[in-house]
């Protein structure tokens, strides 16, 4: 382990600093070939820097200190290309241009020593074989089409087919399994086992400490900037030696359960018949009836691709291709936001998954919480900001927090003020789009027990929970579950849980139990 | 793709409803214009008696409707009418005229697109730093400077203190190409405005496309500067530089009145001013019709060009 010359990259003493601010300091890691090293720790505490650092890239403004030294196929000096699998693959492929274009310009090097004539078919067999490496079948037709033709996991898989091509010999993977059903993550695991077993050395970049369980040779778990502890993996997780470790490991152990009943008679809200469709003739979601009684929280469960975002943006409006009725109370709803009235917009309320990108960066969020009720109720300005404040500070935002802008505020702080945003147009139905998803072990908690307060407390309040997390939907009064857009299961959440009876929700509880196998010894 | 060959056709059935609308108002406006042919034709002898006669020979005694139906049935069978008064077809006129105008609207596109383009992606290129600066500043200038003042400009300096270039086109007839040197000031011109609209437009687009996370992929993974910016940030930066493009052929082709005024060219614009002059009310319609055509043919095509650059578009929706 001592021998220098066997690592491929290494970091000796890294610090990086924002204006006086440490974000990383006095890291060091070894990165071996065919290992995986994860780096775990909660948003903030320096593991995307520090994995960045890898590919030789630090944020504007920063002061780099230590040294940072990649070896290109065991000689020491050159530096070897490093890979990187980010955490949203579609922010790095481009949106005007086809799947084939970066590959093609990426293997363009690797065929200029051949005759002119040879370069295009032997650039375009380099090509394929990566896209086979990265298990993407049909890759003559997938290079054709454009990125947001792909499905998430096809994205992902090109940007890893990339890196491949490339020939790093270090992979960086940030949070590659963030906002993913079980089935696929445990479908990235397989995929990044199979990468390392091709000799290539994996820096995993993750919060998702199921998948780190499963994966990582070596832990190193960060905070503020540290390496608080490192070790192998087995050891870390059944004797941490650090208090924080504790922490991260019981986060992620500890989920309440749901309460127990609630009132049934006449649903706040109730799907009858619907069918969604894409591009006028796909079906892509069947939902014969499903309800939704007042004070209840349904989770709509399924993995990526079966169609529950597509039922919450039918119920929100957004998605008007639709057959059937939604009933508000009794009432149909227009399919349409546009048709909606302002009752009707303040009754049904969205929380987005990316919080992110569902404020405006210009303006302080407390001003875009008061906004709602200034305009879905009427409220006035003043009375409208002394509520938004309220609403703030009952989501665990302080004050402080409240008048700065989105771009100043961290993920689970702005999904917590999208929260509150929702709530102030006292809506009866809340949305919530896997709006956990993207956070780490400690800040989902958080917004999780934020969820469980809002179910309890407001007694007409009813939410509709979207989730590929099985953990999330325990909170949940009942479950539906949808897969390839069938409804396939619903009923209370105690019994899909305990006892599920469609094949699907077995096989969904069982990967999620495999995922989890290690982590609850 | 069906939904494209829908789009496609909902857009032509509303453009050629636009151009009806156009036709009518145009009719209407000139309706509404106190005298007409009648009385420009009798010139400097306005005796009631003698427009009255005229007004019988041209058919102007008829009432507006049905005039204008007549028109719309002769269009209907291609024929755009005749001249009141010159009695030749209006087909003949417009011909006559988009020779000129085609190629001073070639020309002025054939030097627009490079130029425009290459200054935006320049600026983007060196963002905040000095050559950024002056490009911004110096297209927001010349921006701000109409056509027939920079028009004037150019002629008082270039052509009569410096003698360099022939002032305007007259006596040259409408073959300008054997007097390439009279298009030099028209085409000058004509580009400045657009050529700063142009590559404003490209500097946005591309200091966007440049600072992305796909573009900073392509750099890590090591492929050169000039391949980035062309291949792969320039496409992003397109689609609202397409649009503004199509609406500047459009002004080309359509309405370029002034600097044609200006440089006495015997386009398009010169034909619908006299038109006007003379209340010459076939030939005015037709040109509305044929402007009314171009404007929906050119934008029809912008959005097919910018749906092919923006293949999300159709998505988000």
């Amino acid at each position: 382990m001592s021998d220098v010359t066997d690592s491929v990259a290494e970091i000796r003493d890294l610090r990086v600093e924002i204006d006086g601010r440490a974000i990383v300091d006095g890291v060091r890691l070894r990165v071996l070939p065919g290992k995986v090293t994860a780096l775990v720790g909660a948003s903030g505490s320096g593991k995307t820097t520090t994995g960045l650092a890898l590919l030789g890239e630090y944020p504007p403004g920063a002061r780099v200190t230590g040294e940072v030294r990649r070896t290109a196929h065991g000689t020491v000096g050159s530096d070897g290309p490093v890979g990187y699998v980010p955490q949203h693959p579609a922010a790095v492929l481009n949106p005007a241009r086809r799947v084939s274009a970066l590959l093609d310009d990426i293997a363009r090097p690797q065929v200029r020593h051949l005759p002119r004539a040879q370069r295009r078919t032997t650039a375009r067999a380099l090509v394929l074989r990566a896209l086979s490496d990265a298990q993407l079948p049909d890759a003559e037709a997938l290079l054709r089409r454009y990125p947001h033709q792909l499905s998430g996991g096809q994205q992902q898989r090109v940007v890893l087919a990339q890196a491949l091509l490339l020939g790093a010999r270090v992979i960086v993977a940030d949070e590659p399994t963030t906002g993913q059903d079980a089935l696929t993550k445990s479908r990235v695991v397989e995929q990044l086992k199979a990468v390392a077993a091709r000799g290539i050395a994996i820096v995993l970049l993750s919060h998702d400490l199921d998948v780190v369980r499963a994966l990582a040779d070596e832990v190193l778990v960060m905070r503020a900037g540290r390496v608080v502890e490192s070790g192998p993996v087995e050891r870390l997780w059944t004797a941490p030696r650090h208090e924080w470790t504790r922490r991260l490991l019981d986060e992620q152990r500890a989920v309440p359960q749901g309460g127990a009943d609630v009132g049934s008679g006449r649903p706040v809200l109730e799907v009858r018949d619907l069918t969604a469709v894409h591009d006028r003739r796909t079906a892509v979601l069947h939902a014969p009836r499903l309800a939704l009684h007042a004070g209840e929280c349904l989770a709509v469960v399924g993995r990526s691709g079966s169609g529950k975002t597509t039922l919450a943006r039918c119920l929100a409006g957004l998605h008007r291709d639709h057959d059937g009725e939604i009933l508000l109370d009794g009432a149909p709803l227009p399919r349409s936001l546009r048709r909606r009235g302002r009752a009707q917009l303040a009754a049904v309320q969205y929380v987005f998954q990316d919080a992110r990108a569902a404020f405006d960066e210009h303006r302080p969020v407390l001003h875009q919480v008061a906004r709602t009720a200034v305009r879905l109720r009427g409220a006035e300005e003043r009375a409208a900001t002394d509520e938004a404040s309220a609403t703030l500070h009952r989501l665990g935002l302080p004050e402080a927090l409240a008048h700065r802008r989105p771009g100043e505020l961290s993920g689970g702080e702005l999904q917590r003020a999208a929260l509150a945003r929702a709530l102030l147009a006292h809506p009866r139905v809340l949305i919530c789009d896997e709006v956990t998803s993207g956070l780490d072990t400690v800040t989902r908690r958080g917004i999780l027990d934020v969820l469980a307060g809002l179910v309890g407390e407001a007694e007409d309040l009813s939410l509709v929970l979207i989730t590929h997390d099985l953990d999330t939907a325990r909170l949940a009064h009942r479950i539906a579950v949808l897969d390839t857009g069938e409804l396939v299961e619903q009923g209370p959440a105690q019994r899909v849980l305990t006892e599920p009876r469609h094949p699907f929700t077995v096989s969904l509880m069982e990967t999620t139990e495999r995922l989890e196998a290690g982590t609850r010894t | 793709m069906s939904g494209l060959r829908s789009f496609v056709a909902r857009r032509l059935l509303l453009g050629a409803l636009q151009t009806v609308a156009v036709v009518l108002l145009v009719f209407a406006l000139t309706e509404a214009l106190p005298g007409d042919a009648a009385v420009a034709l009798a010139g400097d002898q306005p005796d009631p008696a003698r427009i009255a006669a005229i007004r019988e020979a041209m058919d102007l005694d008829r009432p507006a409707y049905e005039r204008l139906a007549g028109w719309a049935t002769g269009l209907l069978h291609g024929d755009l009418g005749t001249s009141l008064t010159s009695g030749r077809p209006v087909a003949h006129y417009i011909a006559d005229g988009f020779g000129p105008t085609l190629l001073l609207a070639t020309l002025t596109l054939a030097l627009l697109v490079p130029i425009g383009f290459g200054l935006g992606v320049l600026a983007a290129r060196h963002e905040g730093r000095l050559v950024d600066r002056l490009v911004s500043s110096v297209t927001l200038a010349v921006y701000a400077v109409p056509e027939f003042a920079l028009g004037v400009l150019l002629v008082t300096v270039l052509a009569i203190k410096l003698a360099w270039l022939p002032p305007t086109a007259l006596g040259y007839g409408t073959d300008l190409l054997a007097h390439p040197a009279a298009l030099v000031l028209p085409v000058l011109v004509l580009l400045s405005r657009p050529v700063c609209s142009l590559s404003r437009l490209v500097r946005a687009g591309m200091v966007d496309a440049l600072a992305s996370p796909y573009a900073a992929h392509a750099r890590r993974y090591g492929v050169p500067g000039a391949r980035v910016r062309y291949t792969h940030a320039l496409p992003n930066a397109l689609a609202p530089a397409v649009q503004q493009l199509a609406r500047t052929v459009d002004w080309l082709l359509c309405g370029v009145i002034v600097v044609e005024a200006l440089f006495v060219i015997p386009g398009l614009g010169t034909v619908l001013l006299n038109a006007v002059a003379e209340r010459d009310v076939p030939v005015v319609q037709g040109l509305a019709v044929v402007f009314g055509v171009l404007t929906v043919v050119l934008n029809l095509g912008a959005d097919l060009v910018a749906h092919r650059l923006t293949p999300r578009a159709g998505v988000a929706a």
